[in-house]
C-alpha cells in the first residue's frame, strides 16, 4: 500500500475513535478534534522519532480525543478503552488530557500554556545535548493569550533548535471568526518577527504536513497549518456550532456520513 | 443559574448606562439580551483574562461599571495578579463573574474545576466573595453586585440547579439565611453545596435529628455572628463546599469558631485537599470525592457522638 494510502487509512481510523467516543459520552468539541486528526495522524505515524526522544504537547487540551485516538491507533492506548472511558462516569481520559494518561506530555486546558513548557523541555534537551524534537500545538484563538506570546518572544531570543510549533489554524474560537474576534493575520509574518522560521500549510494535506514537519532546521519553526474545524464530518465543516453541538446516538448517521462516503468510494 | 444571571445582567444594563459585560471568549448565544438592551457595552476581549480583568479595570477607573465573565478557574487563578492589584488593591468598582463552581465543568477535568476560586478571592483585602445557592438567589446576588461600591467576585454554578430557595429570597450581601433551626446539629453551606447540605438535612430529619440549616450565599464579609449563634445553640457545625477544603468557606469558618470560645465541635466537607482527578460528571464526582449528601450526613452523624452537648451513651 502506498505511504499516501496508509496515511488515509489512519486519519480515517483515528477520526472514528473521536466520533465514537464523542457518540458514547454525548460531549462537545467535536470540531476541534477533528481539525487536527489529519496533523497528529502524520506527526505519530511519521514524524516524531520515538528512539531520538521526540515528543507532542497538546496545549489546545479541548482537542484531548483527537489526541487519545491517535495515540490508540499507535497502540499506547487502547481504542476500546478511549471509546468507553473518554468523558463518562468512571471513565479514564478526562475532556482535556493530563500528564498521568500515558503518551500525554502536558496537562491541559487552560489555554495559553504548551508552548512555554514545550520551550522548556526543548531548552533542557539543549543542554543535556538531545538531539530531540518538541513539537507542541495550539488553537488560533488560543494566540489571544498573551502567555503564548511572551514564550514565542523568548524562544526566538534563546533559538533552542528542537522547538516546533503548530498552529491549527481553524479560523474559529469561542464566539466566533478568528478574523472578528481578534485577528492576528498575518500569522507567518508576525512568527517571522520574533525570529521562527515559519511555513503555512495544507492541515490535511499528509504529504504537505509530512515535509513540514519534518524538515530539518536548527532554530524553532512555526507551522501554520490551515484547517477545517470539523473535518471530515460534513455537517460540520465550517460550521462555528461544531465547537459545541454533541449528538445522541440515534444522529449516528450525521457524524460518519463523511466516513461513510469515503469508504463507499473506496 | 446561569440563565438566571444573564437574565438579571440585561436588566442591569437597561437600568443603569454604567453597566458593561466583558467575556473571556466564552458565554455562546448568552449575551445577545444585554447587547440588546446595552447597545455598545458588551465586549470579548477573546482568549485573555488578564486582558479581561485590566480592561475592567480601566473601565471602572473610568466610572463605569464593569461585569467580567469567564469559567471561575480563568476569571480568579489565571488572571489573579490582575485581580489582586488592578481590582483589589486598587479598589477598583469592578464585578467579577465565574462560572462553573467546584466541579460543575465535571468530565472537563480539574482544569474547568474551581477548587480554589474562593481562596483565592477571600484571602484578598476589600473582596467581596458571593456565592448564590440556587437561581433566583443569583439573579439577586448580580443586582446586589451591582449596587455593591468595590470589587466583587460572584460565583455561578452552572445550569440546571433546582430551586432550593424562595422565589422573592432576601438576599443581603454578608448575611447568612437559616433555612431550619433545629438543636442537634449546625449544617453550613455556601454556593452550589446548598443541594448537598438540604439533602443531608432532610436525611438526619428521618433519622430524628433535627438540624439548623445555615445558607452562607456570602463567603466574605463572612456573617460571623449567624454562625456563632448556631453553633452555641447546637455544638456541633459541619461545614459543605463545592471547593477544597484548604483556604475556602469551611477554613473561614474554621476560623471564626476558634476564636469565638462558643466551643462546637466542627467537620469540614469539601475536596479533601486534592484536585478532582476522576472523570466524570458533576454529580458523580460530588459523591466520589465525598460531598454528596449522604457524605455530609454521615459527617454529621459522627460529630453527634463526638459533641459535648451530646454526651455518648
Ligand atoms: C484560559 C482559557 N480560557 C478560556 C477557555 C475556554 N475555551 C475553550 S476552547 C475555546 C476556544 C478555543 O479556540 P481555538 O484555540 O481556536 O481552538 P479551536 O476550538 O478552534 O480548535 C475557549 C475560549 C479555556 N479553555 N482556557
Ligand atoms: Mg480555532
Amino acid at each position: 500500500m502506498s505511504t499516501s494510502a496508509e496515511l488515509r487509512l489512519e486519519a480515517d481510523a483515528a477520526r472514528r475513535i473521536v466520533l465514537e467516543a464523542a457518540l458514547a459520552s454525548g460531549s462537545c468539541h467535536i470540531g476541534s478534534s477533528l481539525s487536527i486528526v489529519d496533523i497528529l495522524t502524520v506527526l505519530y505515524q511519521r514524524t516524531l522519532r520515538a528512539g531520538e526522544g521526540d515528543r507532542f504537547l497538546l496545549s489546545k487540551g479541548h482537542a484531548a480525543s483527537a489526541l487519545y485516538a491517535v495515540l490508540a491507533r499507535a497502540g499506547v492506548l487502547g481504542e476500546g478503552d478511549v471509546i468507553a472511558g473518554y468523558c463518562r462516569d468512571g471513565g479514564t481520559y478526562a475532556g482535556h488530557p493530563e500528564r498521568h494518561v500515558p503518551g500525554v506530555e502536558l496537562t491541559a486546558g487552560s489555554l495559553g500554556h504548551g508552548v512555554a513548557v514545550a520551550l522548556g523541555r526543548a531548552l533542557a534537551d539543549r543542554a543535556d545535548g538531545r538531539d530531540a524534537r518538541t513539537f507542541c500545538l495550539v488553537g488560533d484563538g488560543e494566540l489571544d493569550e498573551g502567555s503564548v506570546w511572551e514564550a514565542v518572544a523568548l524562544a526566538g531570543h534563546l533559538a533552542p533548535p528542537g522547538l516546533r510549533l503548530i498552529v491549527d489554524a481553524n479560523g474559529f474560537q469561542g464566539l466566533g471568526r478568528v478574523g472578528e474576534v481578534l485577528s492576528l493575520e498575518p500569522l507567518g509574518e508576525k512568527f517571522r518577527a520574533f525570529g521562527w522560521v515559519v511555513s503555512e500549510v495544507d492541515g490535511h494535506s499528509h504529504a504537505a504536513l509530512a515535509c513540514a514537519l519534518g524538515a530539518p532546521a536548527r532554530r524553532p519553526v512555526a507551522i501554520v497549518a490551515r484547517t477545517v474545524k470539523g473535518h471530515g464530518v460534513p455537517a460540520l465543516e465550517g460550521e462555528f456550532m461544531s465547537h459545541y453541538r454533541s449528538f445522541r446516538p440515534h444522529e449516528r448517521a450525521i457524524l460518519f456520513a463523511g466516513l461513510d462516503r469515503i469508504e463507499e468510494a473506496a | 443559574m446561569r440563565d438566571a444571571f444573564f437574565r438579571a445582567l440585561a436588566r442591569l444594563g437597561a437600568a443603569d448606562e454604567r453597566v458593561w459585560a466583558l467575556t473571556g471568549d466564552l458565554g455562546v448565544g448568552l449575551f445577545e439580551p444585554f447587547e440588546a438592551a446595552a447597545p455598545g457595552r458588551y465586549l470579548n476581549v477573546g482568549i485573555a483574562e488578564q486582558t479581561l480583568v485590566g480592561v475592567a479595570a480601566g473601565l471602572a477607573y473610568a466610572g463605569k461599571v464593569p461585569f467580567a465573565y469567564s469559567i471561575a478557574p480563568f476569571v480568579t487563578s489565571r488572571a489573579h495578579d490582575q485581580v489582586r492589584v488592578d481590582v483589589a488593591c486598587a479598589g477598583a468598582n469592578v464585578k467579577l463573574v465565574g462560572v462553573g463552581s467546584g466541579v460543575s465543568y465535571g468530565t472537563l477535568g480539574p482544569t474547568h474545576h474551581a477548587i480554589d476560586d474562593l481562596a483565592l478571592t477571600r484571602v484578598l483585602p476589600g473582596m467581596t466573595v458571593l456565592a448564590p445557592g440556587d437561581p433566583a438567589e443569583a439573579e439577586r446576588a448580580a443586582h446586589a453586585a451591582a449596587v455593591h461600591e468595590g470589587p466583587v467576585y460572584l460565583r455561578l454554578g452552572k445550569n440546571g440547579e433546582p430551586a432550593l430557595l424562595p422565589p422573592d429570597v432576601d438576599f443581603r450581601i454578608g448575611r447568612a439565611l437559616e433555612l431550619r433551626g433545629g438543636p442537634d446539629v449546625t449544617i453550613a453551606c455556601t454556593g452550589t453545596a446548598l443541594r448537598e447540605a438540604t439533602a443531608a438535612v432532610d436525611l438526619l430529619a428521618q433519622e430524628g435529628v433535627d438540624a439548623t440549616l445555615l445558607h452562607f450565599g456570602t463567603v466574605k464579609p463572612f456573617d460571623a455572628e449567624a454562625l456563632i449563634a448556631a453553633a452555641a445553640r447546637t455544638g456541633a457545625v459541619v461545614t459543605v463546599e463545592e471547593h477544597s477544603t484548604v483556604a475556602g468557606f469551611g477554613s473561614a469558618a474554621a476560623e471564626v469558631l476558634a476564636e469565638s470560645g462558643a466551643g462546637a465541635v466542627l467537620r469540614r466537607v469539601g475536596l479533601p485537599d486534592t484536585f478532582a482527578h476522576a472523570v466524570g460528571s458533576r454529580d458523580y464526582l460530588v459523591d466520589r470525592y465525598g460531598l454528596s449528601g449522604p457524605a455530609v450526613a454521615d459527617a454529621a452523624r459522627g460529630l453527634l457522638e463526638r459533641s459535648p452537648a451530646c454526651p455518648t451513651t
